[in-house]
């Protein structure tokens, strides 16, 4: 499986990738939505993007707004991975066409049960 | 546009108690597992280097994280898992003090009342406080340490008007 990670913190794209990387996932990074927009441009289709929110250049929403509207990656499972934890920003996140939100601070646990409802844990780590 | 002059200062909307229990969060998830902010204050380093979040909203400042270069240079080592001989430089700091701001800045902002916008992450010298009684600091340390964690109001500006925004 692949998973595009989407964050303007290095630290933060280290962590999730790290995480995902253990879990299986074969791992892209992205510094903002634009750049985002470009790997997924050069034909690299994900399973998963796990987006931040705040991020200079294009925001996380923009990024949801932008892959939402191209049918070719309708498969894609877009996950925010924000600090933004208020119920309104989730329900604009969902809205938006996000199909899962994980809010910062999150441990590996978190973040694997989020993949398990989302149906993107690989076999080896379910058994 | 409301300035922090006119909102509730910070000290009405938050406790240290609540800011500690944020920490307790992201200490381990980010810096690492049985690592945390222990809130018992040690001397203040000579130096020191800050990276704060603003907060844009009904209350307006920032949250503001202030350590030594030291420490900021220790706490980078841990969250970007580096061992030696991996040497971190001086981006790699600014960006995950940075994060651990803005992940505690994040935390901070979904506690206070109404809706607010997160800026981005910024390191260098901290903002200059505003009033006195709108300031929330958690002065502790890590690790034997020095750290703080302090949630400020907008300084006035100089001319007494209102700050753009």
């Amino acid at each position: 499986m692949r998973a595009l990670v989407i964050d303007d913190s290095r630290a933060m794209r280290r962590i999730v990738g790290t995480i995902l990387k253990d879990f299986g996932y074969e791992v892209r990074e992205a510094g903002d939505g634009r750049q985002a927009l470009d790997v997924l441009e050069e034909g690299w289709t994900p399973d998963l993007c796990c987006i931040d929110w705040n991020m200079p250049v294009m925001d996380g929403l923009q990024f949801v707004f932008a892959v939402r509207a191209n049918p070719a990656l309708r498969q894609v499972t877009l996950m925010m991975v924000t600090t933004e934890s208020e119920t309104g920003q989730i329900v604009k996140a969902l809205a938006a066409g996000a199909h899962e939100y994980l809010i910062k601070p999150f441990t590996a646990d978190a973040l694997r049960d989020k993949l398990a409802l989302l149906g993107l844990l690989p076999e080896q780590v379910t058994a | 546009m409301t300035t922090s002059q006119q909102a509730q200062p910070i000290s009405t909307l938050l406790d240290p108690a609540t800011v500690q229990a944020i920490a307790d969060e992201v200490w381990p998830s980010l810096v690492g597992d049985g690592e945390a902010f222990v809130p018992v204050p040690v001397a203040p380093p000579a130096a020191v280097v800050s990276a704060w979040v603003d907060i844009v909203g009904p209350w307006t400042g920032s949250v503001v994280l202030t350590c030594s270069p030291a420490t900021a240079q220790a706490l980078t080592e841990n969250v970007l898992m580096t061992r030696p001989p991996t040497v971190v430089d001086d981006e790699d700091v600014a960006d995950a003090l940075g994060e651990l701001a803005n992940v505690l800045g994040g935390n901070i902002k979904s506690v206070l009342p109404g809706e607010s916008r997160l800026g981005l992450p910024r390191i260098g010298t901290a903002p200059p406080r505003g009033r006195l009684d709108d300031v929330c600091a958690l002065v502790g340390q890590w690790r034997g340490n020095f750290l703080t964690i302090t949630v400020q109001g907008t300084a006035p500006h100089p001319s007494g008007t209102e700050v753009p925004q």
